[in-house]
């Protein structure tokens, strides 16, 4: 078995994957990727559409198992994890979730302990504490005892939110958060999760399809193209627009603000 | 372990856990409560007029062991203790079954119109009846009925029970497809399992001649086969279940969010599906086998107290249990009183407006609707 | 151009009178043209010598009757052809002596006697319990089709037999008073009516004769078991036919629900038989006075208790309303009050 860093939390080596389709052939989507993630880091994965990047959160938390290379979660490979001690420690928040009609949010948020539970009728005490806690730190405490029926798009991100912390996971998963957020909750929904990763120790991986804002987010940005990594690094180096060009097919141009902050502008083609 | 927890200013309260449990224990305490008056009642009444207080009297003597004197007459006490008790015992256990495994399918199947047959354990059971009522008529010299002797219970119950839970393997094991079960593939296979079954049971019918009026007797479902050795059969098989089945309310909540999002919760989706689906059918084919195929309970049931209480099933399986137990035997008094009609007739009758009626007047809420 | 004819005001009168010599020609031939439900001919309990036994009368064709559905009939000739789609009408026009004019039977041959059979053996047949083989029946150039009431015999299969220009009599006897009626019909029908007038007689002597042996004598409350389904009892309904011949057999009828002919086991408890008569017992071997007396609740029962449970192995003329009715009859008498039949 090939040695493992032990001051990574999750880890994918040169990992192959991808879906058969029902005619029996393969479709690979992930080629060959490398990547490690140390406790307490936080990286936003970008990439055009198609190029895998659901794909690799399914690999890492071992819902798709790659045809090649080696997935590993705090040192163990991830086949060796159990099922329910995996998602004590690693929790998503999906692209679409359906919430079930007639519970309330508190129940919903409830669901996430169930890796942990053990009362068979009841909740315990402790339970209770970390609904309440990830009902806190996802700035949704008082939605509590809502039917999340009556949920606003806003509202709703933000259960979902409580819900992953509810499961108390060292590695947070988090597919296109701010997809249907207006501008002022996508803010919002980052800087809470920075300062969860903070408080919580978290390791978070957060999949954004806004360069920008994932670049201002996280001090470590992966570029997924085609299945391999474009860049993985610190996003003022690793973002340059030849990359954004090729792995996007967009012009744009690197600008700074008076206070030295640096964004990519796009370049409309002339027309 | 997280690094550092924070607590909030405000005191933790209880959220989740306790106004629920706390109405839990009011809706059960309330159900079981309700279930002890129906027995009573239904024990005590019945086109033969028996004295309630010799009722009681019967009940407590046989049941408890109170040395009370014999003030009543045997045909009463036979009445009472060999006839109605066993029936509606019969029928609490059936109803409860049937309204639980109801519940169960509706969550596992996503789908507001499942019901415990949905995926071919009526049409199994129906064809196994069936083939125990025709094959001695056909072929007397086996004797097959005293084979089954030793269970308590007939050839033709052996064989509804055998039916059903084979059926139900059966179509589970068509519709897995490369280690998986989807819902709809599953419902889809059972529904037309179901259709082969049933025109089987259509065929044995137009051959069987005089035994028509038996086969349509066990296909409306009805408690007038109910026996202490019929209980013995069915009940441990019950009870088994019951138990299995209530112990896995988290599972079922969290298998509403769907497959992939219960997987990441650490759920075993596809064993825990499997293993959902032959508890449930378990349940099922016992039910069925002492009692034909009862229909309306395991569909309305669990709808009504859906709407009333709401979908979490920490509630919604017990309660399954204890208000389907004390709604066929409400349904089996009536269908006594009525003269002896099949209870499944008075369910149809009663049941279905009755759920109507509470549909229209408040906001649906089933299994897998979204909040969307 | 053939000339006009003259107005028939010469004829009419002559044609009238004709009529109407003819209508009471025909009036008088059929005494009992309406046999249905109220037939004069009942038998009362009290002995009435076998009359009409020595008339010889003769059926006129065309020849209109009414049948036990109110329906009415015509024969244009004296039938040669007969269909039968009942066993019952089977054993009446077999014992009138017609058994030779049969051209298609119902399929249910079981309990026929042995001399019918093997007069039935060459004959096809043209039902089933499903329904009526229409073309067998036109195939078999049927002219009188002898059908069962209640639908037993679909009333579709009968409009159909009707509109193919067949006649059909529907029979459905509800008392001996009615069964003595039906044969009386058939009898007209196939102008038979001496045979039949001598098969009635001698069925009412019997009847007196079991009457009598059975007067006086305590009535001991008697449960018939018809059958017994997945826990449902099936019994002699309230004022049926079965429940009349018990009486008149000497016995207290236990009867069940009139429309369903069952009746819940608490009740059969309660009303405490003293006697149970088990007419499945006749086709299910299984079914033994043992057997009943193991079933959970049949214990407690009086009859069970004194082991006056006796299988019926002449269910079927208990409950064949033909001629051998009376057979069945002196059968259950004899069960009732073994010691009147010694």
């Amino acid at each position: 078995m090939t040695a493992v860093r032990t001051d990574t939390l999750a880890d994918l080596t040169d990992v192959h994957a991808g879906y058969s389709l029902p005619s029996g052939d393969e479709r690979p989507v992930l080629r060959g990727i490398s990547l490690a993630m140390a406790p307490g880091e936080l990286t936003a994965l970008v990439g055009p559409n198609g190029s895998g990047k659901t794909t690799l959160l399914r690999v890492l938390t071992g819902a798709l198992r790659p045809w090649r290379g080696a997935v590993s979660f705090d040192g163990r490979p991830i086949d060796a994890w159990r099922r329910d001690a995996l998602a004590r420690r690693v929790a998503v928040l999906p692209q679409h979730l359906e919430l079930p009609a007639g519970f309330r949010v508190a129940e919903l948020v409830e669901m996430g302990r169930t890796p942990h539970a053990t009362s068979l009728f009841g909740s315990t005490a402790e339970d209770e504490a970390a609904v309440t806690r990830a009902l806190a730190d996802a700035d949704a405490l008082e939605l509590a005892h809502r039917p999340a029926d009556e949920l606003s798009g806003g509202e709703r991100q933000r259960v979902l939110v409580a819900m992953a912390l509810a499961q108390e996971p060292q590695l947070l998963l988090l597919d296109e958060p701010t997809l249907h957020l207006d501008l002022a909750h996508q803010v919002s929904l980052l800087t809470a999760i920075r300062r969860l990763r903070a408080r919580r120790g978290l390791t978070v991986l957060a999949v954004l399809h806004d360069l920008n804002l994932a670049a201002a987010f996280a001090p470590r940005i992966a570029v997924l193209h085609e299945g391999a990594l474009a860049a993985d690094g610190d996003p003022a180096r690793v973002l340059t627009p030849a990359l954004v060009e090729r792995v996007f097919g967009v012009r744009v141009a690197e600008a700074h603000a008076a206070d030295g902050s640096r964004h990519l502008a796009l370049r409309f083609p002339a027309g | 372990m997280s690094a550092e927890a924070s607590r909030p200013a405000v005191a933790v309260r209880p959220l989740a856990g306790g106004a629920s449990l706390t109405r839990t224990a009011l809706v059960l305490g309330g159900g079981t409560a309700l279930l002890g008056s129906v027995l009573v009642l239904a024990v005590g009444l019945g086109s033969v007029g028996v004295e309630p207080l010799d009722t009681l009297a019967i009940l407590g003597r046989r049941l408890l062991g109170l040395p009370l004197a014999e003030t009543w007459s045997p045909v009463a006490e036979t009445i009472v203790f060999d006839l109605r008790l066993p029936r509606v015992l019969t029928a609490m256990l059936v109803g409860g079954g049937l309204a639980l495994s109801g519940a169960v399918f509706q969550a596992l199947l996503r789908n507001p119109l499942a019901d415990p047959y949905i995926i071919g354990t009526s049409a199994g059971a129906s064809l196994g009846a069936v083939v125990g009522i025709v094959l001695p008529l056909l072929l007397p010299a086996l004797a097959l009925g005293a084979g089954t002797a030793w269970l308590g219970i007939g050839l033709v119950q052996v064989l509804a029970f055998a039916g059903g839970l084979g059926t139900v393997l059966v179509v589970y094991a068509v519709a897995r497809t490369n280690g998986r079960v989807p819902v709809v593939t599953l419902l889809l296979t059972g529904y037309a399992v179901s259709a082969v079954l049933a025109a089987l049971v259509a065929l044995l019918m137009w051959v069987s001649g005089r035994a028509l009026a038996a086969i349509f007797g066990w296909l409306m479902g009805s408690l007038a086969n109910a026996s202490w050795p019929g209980l013995g059969f069915a009940m441990p098989l019950l009870a088994v279940s019951f138990v299995l089945l209530l112990v896995r309310w988290r599972r079922l909540n969290v298998l509403l969010l769907g497959d992939a999002p219960a997987a990441a919760l650490g759920v075993d989706v596809e064993r825990e599906k499997l293993r959902l689906t032959v508890l449930a059918t378990l349940a099922t084919s016992a039910a069925v086998a002492i009692s034909g195929t009862i229909g309306f309970v395991g569909l309305v049931v669990p709808h009504l107290l859906r709407l009333a209480f709401g979908p979490d099933h920490r509630l919604l399986l017990p309660a399954s249990l204890v208000f389907g137990a004390s709604l066929l035997a409400l349904a089996d008094l009536g269908a006594r009183l009525a003269g002896g009609l099949p209870v499944g007739i008075v369910t149809a009758l009663v049941g279905v407006p009755f759920f109507l009626y509470l549909l229209r007047r408040s906001r649906a809420i089933s299994p897998g609707a979204t909040a969307t | 151009m053939a000339p006009r004819l003259r107005a028939p005001s010469t004829f009419a009168p002559a044609l009238l009178a004709l009529a109407l010599l003819l209508a009471a020609c025909s009036q008088a031939a059929s005494p009992s043209a309406e046999p249905s439900a109220t037939s004069a001919t009942s038998a009362p309990p009290s002995a009435a010598p076998s009359a009409a036994a020595s008339v010889e009368t003769a059926t006129a064709y065309p020849l209109t009757l009414t049948d036990d559905a109110g329906r009415s009939v015509t024969l244009e000739a004296d039938p040669e052809r007969i269909v039968s789609l009942a066993p019952s009408n089977t054993e009446i026009v077999c014992a009138l002596g017609a058994c030779d004019q049969l051209v298609g039977v119902n399929d249910f041959r079981d309990g026929l006697p042995d001399d019918v059979l093997a007069e039935l053996e060459d004959v096809p047949d043209v039902a089933s319990f499903t329904g009526v083989d229409a073309e067998a029946v036109v195939a078999a150039d049927a002219d009188l089709v002898l059908a069962a009431g209640n639908e037993l015999t679909s009333s579709a299969d009968i409009a159909t037999l009707t509109d193919l220009g067949l006649p059909v009599i529907v029979l459905y006897p509800e008392s001996l008073a009615e069964v003595y009626a039906d044969i009386e019909l058939i009898g007209e029908a196939i102008d038979a009516q001496q045979d039949a007038a001598e098969l009635v007689a001698g069925m009412q002597d019997r009847v007196v004769a079991v009457e009598a042996a059975v007067a006086d004598r305590p009535r001991p409350r008697t449960f018939y078991e018809v059958g017994l389904f997945e826990g449902v009892i099936y019994t002699a309904g309230e004022d049926s036919f079965l429940a009349a011949l018990i009486t008149t057999g000497g016995g207290d009828p236990i009867t069940g629900d009139p429309l369903s002919t069952s009746i819940q086991l608490e009740e059969l408890v309660a009303a405490d038989p003293e006697l149970i008569l088990l007419g499945d017992a006749a086709y299910d071997p299984t079914i033994t006075p043992e057997s009943v007396a193991a079933r959970p609740g049949w214990g407690e029962m009086t009859a069970v208790a004194e082991g006056r449970v006796l299988a019926m192995p002449e269910d079927v003329l208990i409950t064949r309303p033909g001629p051998r009715i009376v057979d069945g009859l002196e059968a259950l008498a004899a069960a009732i009050h073994p010691d009147a039949f010694a």
